[in-house]
């Protein structure tokens, strides 16, 4: 049972006859015929609990768009119900409005719609939709709240896709088949073709050329069906906040625009989120379904406390493939102490792989060291120049294992470790 | 679809009912033991001090019995008509005024005062004070047990006292010498006699608790037990009377039940807002850490520390890498090397280049400070110098 505003202007009218008939007595027969009216009043308003409820929700999102959900009510009762009706989503689930008026005749079915605009990631959450019913005097009104779970999914926003368009037309440019016509240099054997000046002659075909009479070069392409493992540390160096963005989610957002690269490129992406657990994994998958299986295990990952794991890590790359691959490891490389483990496993996966080791760096750590105006502005630089010393011995401390380094400000290592990406393939080194 | 499988999680008013039952039973029964423990003990005993009903060391009881036993018909009256309608016989009666709230005003005072020939005031008002002679004073406070010293035949049984109350001067314009008084400490007395009535300050004396000390028992026997009636009369709010009209009589007669029906809006309000719309949803809010709070950390604890030459060869090694970088030097170089490149870039004293990039030792933070902005120019000048023309 809930009580109105109109109840409580009911009750303070009561002052009125007890003013004007100068007795007190006025007031006890006024809040008797109040008690009566809202016996009457509660009586004939439609039960909550005779609606049965069914939900329609998407099934997933991105970070940062806003879908619809629906709620039907049906009414199983034979009085109508009106009533404000409140879908109860987590907070975090951006929905809104709050409250809806509906009226549902007995027998009928009403649609209520609750916009949501998550703004965080995961799994977001609706517990259960209440309903407060009103009398027709409007007095009172009975309420309950129906358990009806659902939840949505809210997958990381990948705001890097924004850099795709641009670095696949880099790699068009690679593959030769782009209208610039730049030759790749690539390692794979392409095709014959004639002499144009201005081609490397080292890569003319001696001996087509003597079969041809005429000066022939060997085309390379880009090499294909390459292995590429990328392996993202969600422990608690993942959930530092960089420019008010997660480490991990940086994390994903490269990761997201390195595999939209990769298999673009004919390469086979594999994930696999770890800390001491295996938090997600996504093995086997190409083109689309790899996009959509890797957000997908993606977006209910969350950093946690505990310390990463990095002994287990070649064993689990080993468990991916046992040939030559680009392994790309997300982690942070702020202090030597923290990142001991990860020097450690280094020269064992760099031996059989190609290692490159990509990290997030707090570009206000750059203005803070150039910033010394004051006594605590000098501690505060010398500080900033201690952590950056800490980060480039630990990045030359990796350089010498083997691996290779990538690092940028939030914004800028997804495009910087694509960029990276394409430098290897180019390269050959794939 | 029509489901009728779907949990409602708010209970109906039955099964609140159901399940409060137990709790309602268990405060009811507290209620009920703790009512009839209550009771058993007697809570609503008299507690007023020098109340003769009362068995509390404030109280007088133990006097007011002892004269009982001694045929003393003592009546104990709580409102001046009790006590007028008591002490029908002046002659035989003695009257016990103690008016410690103040509650009768100067015209009752001295209606009480003449309704037996023998008086005794504790503690009195200023206004029984001026009734039982115009020369009395109040002198204040006194304390100690004190001698009798004086003529009074109850004083003199009792020899001495304990004085805990009010003094009393007698003040010289008494020259006819009728005012007695006893307990002396230098000239202020703990008890006044004139003629009948007697002014006792030893508010203590004569309680269940003081009674046994000194001789406080033989004072009150004798002065209370002199006749064949004593009428025990201590003041009520009853007796208090006023001329002034209370609210109640000024204002019409609907501001009662429209101030209630005003504190019943405020219960209806309070119900109104206070029942949530549903219950409140559980949300799992994420670890934030913010990265820089290590570097943070790490400046407090230099400058706590007072790490000048510590912070200063932190901005130097930063300083050096870059100067390297710039002189196109190798990562291995030495610093030396980097001195040497540099200065030549910059145009400047090596061997003041070294102080700075090296030698130099910060005695202050203030040198510090300078250090740090000679560093900054330094890379700055060598930056400059670079740059093609």
């Amino acid at each position: 049972m809930a009580f109105t505003g109109r109840f409580v202007i009911a009750v303070a009218l009561g002052i009125v006859p007890v003013v004007y008939f100068n007795d007190a007595s006025a007031a006890w027969w006024w809040l008797l015929a109040l008690l009566v009216l809202c016996i009457v009043d509660i009586a004939i308003a439609g039960s909550p609990r005779r609606l049965a409820l069914q939900r329609e929700l998407p099934g997933a999102l991105r970070l940062g768009e806003t879908t619809s959900a629906r709620v039907y009510l049906t009414n199983t009762g034979r009085r109508r119900v009106r009533a404000i009706v409140r879908d109860g989503w987590q907070p975090s689930a951006g929905a809104g409005p709050r409250t809806q008026r509906v009226s549902v005749p007995a027998g009928e079915r009403r649609v209520i719609t609750t916009t949501l605009t998550p703004f965080r990631r995961g799994e977001r959450r609706a517990h259960h939709v209440t309903v407060r019913s009103f009398g027709p005097l409007g007095l009172l009104a009975r309420q309950a709240s129906i358990a009806a779970p659902g939840s949505i999914k809210v997958l990381p926003p990948f705001n890097a896709r924004k850099h795709l368009p641009s670095r696949l037309a880099r790699l068009r440019e690679l593959d030769g088949a782009s209208s610039v016509m730049v030759r790749g240099q690539g390692t794979e054997f392409d095709s014959l073709r004639d002499y144009v000046r201005g081609d490397d002659v080292r890569s003319i075909d001696w001996r087509a050329t003597a079969r041809r009479s005429d000066l022939v070069v060997r085309t390379w392409r880009p090499e294909r069906d390459r292995r590429v493992v990328i392996i993202i540390d969600s422990g608690r160096t993942s959930a530092a906040r960089i420019d008010n963005e997660p480490r991990l989610d940086t994390a994903f957002e490269s990761a997201l625009l390195l595999a939209a690269l990769a298999t673009k490129a004919g390469d086979r992406v594999d994930l696999v989120i770890y800390d001491r657990r295996v938090r997600g994994r996504v093995q086997g998958a190409t083109g689309p379904e790899l996009m959509n299986r890797m957000v997908t295990s993606m977006a209910t990952v969350e950093p946690e406390l505990i310390e990463m794991d990095w002994t287990v890590v070649p064993g689990l790359v080993r468990s991916i493939t046992s040939s030559r691959a680009l392994v790309v490891l997300c982690t942070s490389i702020d202090a030597p102490g923290a990142s001991r483990g990860l020097l450690g496993v280094l020269p064992e996966l760099a031996k059989k792989h190609l290692v490159v080791v990509s990290s997030v760096t707090d570009p206000s750590v750059l203005a803070t060291a150039a910033q010394r105006s004051d006594r605590r502005e000098v501690y505060l630089a010398a500080a900033a120049e201690r952590a950056l010393l800490d980060q480039a011995r630990v990045s030359a401390a990796i350089r010498q294992s083997g691996a290779d380094v990538v690092t940028g400000a939030p914004a800028e290592l997804p495009p910087a470790l694509a960029d990276r990406y394409i430098a290897l393939k180019a390269a050959g080194r794939l | 679809m029509t489901d009728n499988m779907q949990t409602v999680m708010t209970p109906t008013i039955g099964r609140l009912a159901r399940r409060s039952v137990l709790w309602v039973v268990v405060i009811g029964v507290i209620v009920l033991i703790a009512g009839i423990g209550l009771a058993l003990a007697g809570s609503s005993q008299d507690t007023d001090p020098m109340s003769a009903r009362s068995a509390t060391p404030g109280g007088a009881k133990a006097l007011v019995e002892v004269l009982r036993h001694e045929g003393v018909t003592v009546v104990i009256a709580d409102t001046l008509a009790e006590a007028a309608k008591a002490a029908a016989d002046p002659a035989t009666t003695t009257l016990f005024l103690y008016d410690a709230y103040y509650y009768l005003d100067a015209e009752q005072t001295a209606r009480a005062m003449k309704l037996a020939d023998t008086v005794v005031v504790l503690q009195p008002t200023s206004d029984a004070l001026a009734v039982i002679s115009p020369d009395l004073a109040l002198a204040g406070y006194t304390d100690g047990t004190r001698e009798a010293g004086c003529s009074v035949a109850a004083a003199e049984a009792a020899e001495s006292i304990t004085t805990t109350g009010d003094g009393y001067r007698i003040l010289d314009t008494d020259s006819d010498g009728r005012a007695a008084g006893c307990f002396a400490d230098g000239d202020v007395y703990s008890l006044v006699q004139v003629g009948g009535r007697t002014a006792l300050g030893a508010t203590t004396a004569l309680t269940n608790g003081e009674i046994l000390s000194e001789g406080n028992a033989a004072l009150g026997l004798n002065l209370l037990g002199s006749t064949d009636t004593l009428v025990w009369y201590v003041p009520t709010l009853e007796d208090y009377t006023t001329d002034a009209l209370t609210v109640d009589e000024l204002s019409p007669e609907w501001v009662q039940p429209v101030t209630l029906t005003a504190f019943l809006v405020g219960i209806a309000a309070i119900l109104w807002r206070g029942r949530r719309l549903g219950p409140l949803i559980v949300e799992n809010l994420p670890v934030t850490v913010k990265a820089s709070e290590t570097m943070q950390g790490r400046a407090r604890l230099y400058e706590k520390a007072g790490a000048r030459l510590h912070t200063l060869d932190s901005l130097r090694i930063g300083t050096i890498a870059r100067l390297a970088t710039l002189c196109g030097l190798p990562v291995l170089a030495t610093v030396d090397e980097v001195v040497a490149a540099s200065s030549a870039i910059a145009g400047s004293d090596p061997r003041v280049v070294r102080q700075l990039l090296v030698d130099a030792n910060p005695r202050s933070d203030r040198d510090l400070v300078q250090l740090s902005d000679d560093l900054l120019v330094f890379e700055q000048t060598v930056t400059r110098n670079l740059r093609p023309h």
